[in-house]
């Protein structure tokens, strides 16, 4: 499965969710699989889409945020695997598209290959789903409905062949329709 | 500044417009800190580009946030200001303790300490120096600016050693 068609899943499921998208190919993909106003697309600041996430979340308990994360997005900051398992925010599901790779910029291994990242998240209080096929996808995602944050789906995605566009709206835009949409 | 002051600059804060303080501990301002775990209001975070993400998504909930780091983690901070603070226009409001003000302050320090003022003037990172004396006007003039979409800056300098 390649990180579009796992977004698709997703989306087709919480089609109106709140997502904070990490900077590079993974906002890039959202921008094409559902472009909404309440999705904050990280185009910069890499690391920090879950750090957002967590200060929504601590606001807004009866809304359930989304991250879309990579691998070497969360690699970056791993300390917010530690604040979000210790905060406990029950309304934030994490999400992890894990192609062992920096695929935005030329595809570089990144350490997610040898060490793996669900294991970090569990001690750090996460609940842990690990997925490696749309079906466990597709059964996980109404599972996860009645279960309690934080969570983290680790998805096993691989190399896409095509580029998806570049989110082409200012960013005071993005965030500026985003406050409106989700207060 | 002196413990009562920084004391005040928290409550003062608070009471008019912050409901958030986020950040990386600073011995610098002790006090306020411990203001704010007095009031139940500091959120502690690893590092401080982690602090202004979390902030950053508390201000996207309209609830304002103030984000208090040392002048090392704000060195650290540089990329996360001008690619998503200063990108988005996000209103936050930083809070840096000043090492390397005072010459003989720890060697550590002394460059971050000297170079500060021009890092945030290149950033175009308006900020002012709060002191016993003219706290309340300048945390208001930051509020006021943070209400008008402004992230600004307030610095307290290290004025003792060690």
């Amino acid at each position: 499965m390649i990180r579009r068609e796992a977004m698709e899943i997703i989306c087709n499921q919480y089609k109106k969710s709140i997502i904070i998208s990490a900077n590079g190919f993974i906002s890039r993909d959202l921008f094409s699989t559902l472009e909404k106003n309440t999705n904050f697309y990280m185009i910069g600041s890499m690391g920090l889409a879950s750090s957002i996430a967590l200060g929504i979340a601590i606001k807004k308990p009866g809304k359930k945020i989304f991250v879309f994360d990579g691998d070497g997005n969360i690699l970056m900051n791993l300390g917010s695997l530690v604040t979000i398992g210790s905060l406990q925010p029950k309304n934030l599901v994490h999400i992890i598209f894990d192609n062992k790779m920096h695929e935005s910029t030329g595809g570089q291994p990144t350490y997610s290959e040898t060490i793996d990242l669900s294991k970090i998240a569990k001690a750090s209080n996460y609940k842990i789903f690990k997925i490696n096929s749309k079906s466990s996808l597709t059964k996980i995602l109404v599972n996860i409905k009645q279960n309690a944050g934080p969570i983290l789906l680790l998805i096993q995605v691989s190399k896409s062949k095509e580029k998806s566009l570049r989110v082409d709206i200012d960013p005071v835009e993005i965030k500026r329709r985003f406050i409106k949409a989700i207060n | 500044m002196n413990e009562k002051s920084q004391r005040q600059v928290f409550t003062y804060l608070q009471k008019k417009y912050i409901e958030n303080f986020v950040g990386v501990p600073d011995s610098t301002m002790k006090f306020f800190i411990e203001e704010g775990f007095k009031r139940k209001a500091i959120l502690i975070a690893n590092r401080e580009e982690e602090a202004i993400g979390i902030a950053t998504g508390m201000i996207l909930s309209k609830s304002p946030a103030l984000v208090f780091m040392q002048n090392a983690g704000f060195a650290n901070s540089l990329s996360t200001i001008t690619s998503l603070v200063e990108l988005y226009q996000i209103p936050m409001l930083f809070l840096i303790g000043w090492r390397g003000f005072l010459k003989n302050d720890a060697p550590e320090h002394e460059k971050i300490g000297q170079i500060q003022p021009e890092l945030l003037d290149s950033l175009g990172l308006e900020n002012r120096i709060l002191t016993d004396k003219n706290f309340k006007n300048n945390c208001d003039w930051a509020l006021s600016k943070i209400k008008k979409n402004k992230p600004v800056a307030l610095i307290i300098r290290r004025d003792f050693l060690d």
